[in-house]
């Protein structure tokens, strides 16, 4: 976060309103207000519900960046609105609006449908060959340090859905599979326990699918969670590349079960150390 | 077809289209500086067809018209399939594509080869 000195001061927040019963298009209201340091948008609007609006309407749950409900356009970026605190915004006016690219359901309530159903399509789940082992597991699948770390970043995804609003092929092109659901598609394919590739190929390995980035990176810029969507996309290309000329990564000696005996040892070896406090 | 397969295909032929119409440029635009003539003597229709006469010219043109034509007809293809349209007005699009990239092609490879073909002095 920047050092800059921060001054609680009046701050006026210009908000979208929109309710489908009343009114044909949205309009903005405005509602002036004292901002504390730390104050963060979500905490604004909470005040401007129980003090001002009582009517307004958004989306919210964890307060803290986990759950991924919060996303809004404020100040014309994608941004979660428990993680921005108002001041820091640099701004005496802070307009939030709905996130774009989205069906707008009321106020500043996006329709998410889209971007879960895109999730879906990709098969978001490890896919294994040894049916029986994941319906009757003997242990668990071994995975390497190394091998969590090259798909660590991609498995912080909180299907928030910023990305999406951020990128400007969706904009156009409704239909693009999008950001979320192709980082997905890759941490999954690129996931030492999955064989699923070639299952994911009929929602994935086509037009609307990852040759439709062109790499505004806008997706990147946007995620909440350090995730860089942008390039798990073109290392999904690349995937799907070597795949079609025959160079995909041979995934037969996949994932080695580790019994689960070794697996309760392993687990008393990293167990946590005694506890300091009775 | 996989569209992976039609989309690497547009990244292939680029090193083709950036060889091939770097030599055309450098016979439509620096040819003082590579063979010694004026630039309007290089566009001339004579030295187009002494040179038209080629084998060698024949194929690489024809090469570079199909990397050419294929590049950007996959691209053109792609901005405008990135336009809301149904399914069938989709397919429609992909069938005009194909249609009119391989009518530019044979119109092409037609004025090519009656390049290479055509008898100086009649
Ligand atoms: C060596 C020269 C060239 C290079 C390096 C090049 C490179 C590229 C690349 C990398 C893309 C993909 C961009 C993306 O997916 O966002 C592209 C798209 C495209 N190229 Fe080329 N290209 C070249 C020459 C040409 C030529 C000669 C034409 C015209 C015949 C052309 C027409 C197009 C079109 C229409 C697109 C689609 C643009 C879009 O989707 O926004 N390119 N080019
Ligand atoms: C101002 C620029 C250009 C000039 C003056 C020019 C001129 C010519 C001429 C005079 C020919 C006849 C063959 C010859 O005499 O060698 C020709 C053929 C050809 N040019 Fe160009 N050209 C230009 C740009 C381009 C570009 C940008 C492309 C590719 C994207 C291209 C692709 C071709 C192809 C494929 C042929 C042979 C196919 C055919 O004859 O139909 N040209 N050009």
């Amino acid at each position: 976060m920047t050092d800059k000195t921060i001054t609680p001061r009046e701050i006026t927040f210009r908000v979208r309103r929109y309710d489908p019963d009343v009114d044909t298009v949205p309009h903005f209201d405005e509602y002036r207000m004292h901002v504390h340091d730390g104050m963060t948008v979500l905490e604004a609007l909470h005040q401007i519900k129980a003090e001002k609006e009582p009517t307004l309407a958004w989306r919210s749950s964890c307060r803290m960046g986990v759950c991924g409900s919060c996303g809004m356009f404020i100040n014309h970026l994608p941004m979660l609105a428990c993680q921005t605190q108002v001041l820091h915004l640099d701004s005496d006016v802070v307009t939030i609006a709905p996130l774009p690219n989205y069906e707008n359901v009321k106020d500043l309530v996006p329709n998410l449908e889209p971007l879960i159903e895109k999730h879906a399509a990709i098969k978001p789940f490890i896919i294994h060959t040894n049916s029986k082992e994941i319906d009757e597991p003997t242990g668990e699948f071994l995975q390497s340090v190394k091998e969590r770390e090259s798909i660590s970043q991609f498995t912080h995804c909180i299907k928030c859905g910023l990305c999406l609003a951020a990128c400007p092929t969706v904009a156009t092109d409704p239909l693009f599979l999008g950001p979320q659901a192709l980082a997905q598609a890759y941490r999954y394919t690129a996931d030492n326990r999955d064989c699923g590739l070639h299952g994911r190929l009929e929602a994935i390995d086509i037009f609307h699918g990852p040759y439709q980035c062109h790499l505004a990176g806008a997706c990147s810029q946007a995620c909440p969670k350090g995730v860089d969507p942008a390039f798990a996309i073109q290392l999904l290309k690349r995937t799907l590349v070597l795949d079609s000329i025959g160079f995909g990564k041979k995934k037969s000696s996949l994932a080695k079960v580790m019994p689960l005996a070794d697996v309760v040892k392993a687990i008393e070896e990293f167990a946590p150390p005694p506890r300091t406090v009775k | 077809m996989r569209e992976t397969r039609l989309w690497s295909l547009h990244i292939l032929v680029l090193p083709i289209i950036a060889v091939l119409l770097g030599a055309h440029f450098a016979v439509m635009h620096y040819a003082p500086v590579f063979y010694g003539m004026s630039v309007e003597k290089a566009r001339e229709f004579s030295t187009m067809i002494e040179r038209g006469k080629s084998i060698t010219q024949l194929v690489l043109y024809i090469l570079l018209l199909a990397a050419g034509l294929y590049h950007g007809m996959y691209g053109v293809r792609g901005i405008i399939r990135e336009l809301p349209l149904t399914p069938t007005l989709a397919k429609l699009v992909d069938v005009g594509i194909i249609a009119f990239g391989l009518f530019i092609f044979a119109l092409g490879t037609y004025v090519t080869w009656w390049t290479y073909s055509y008898k100086i002095g009649g």
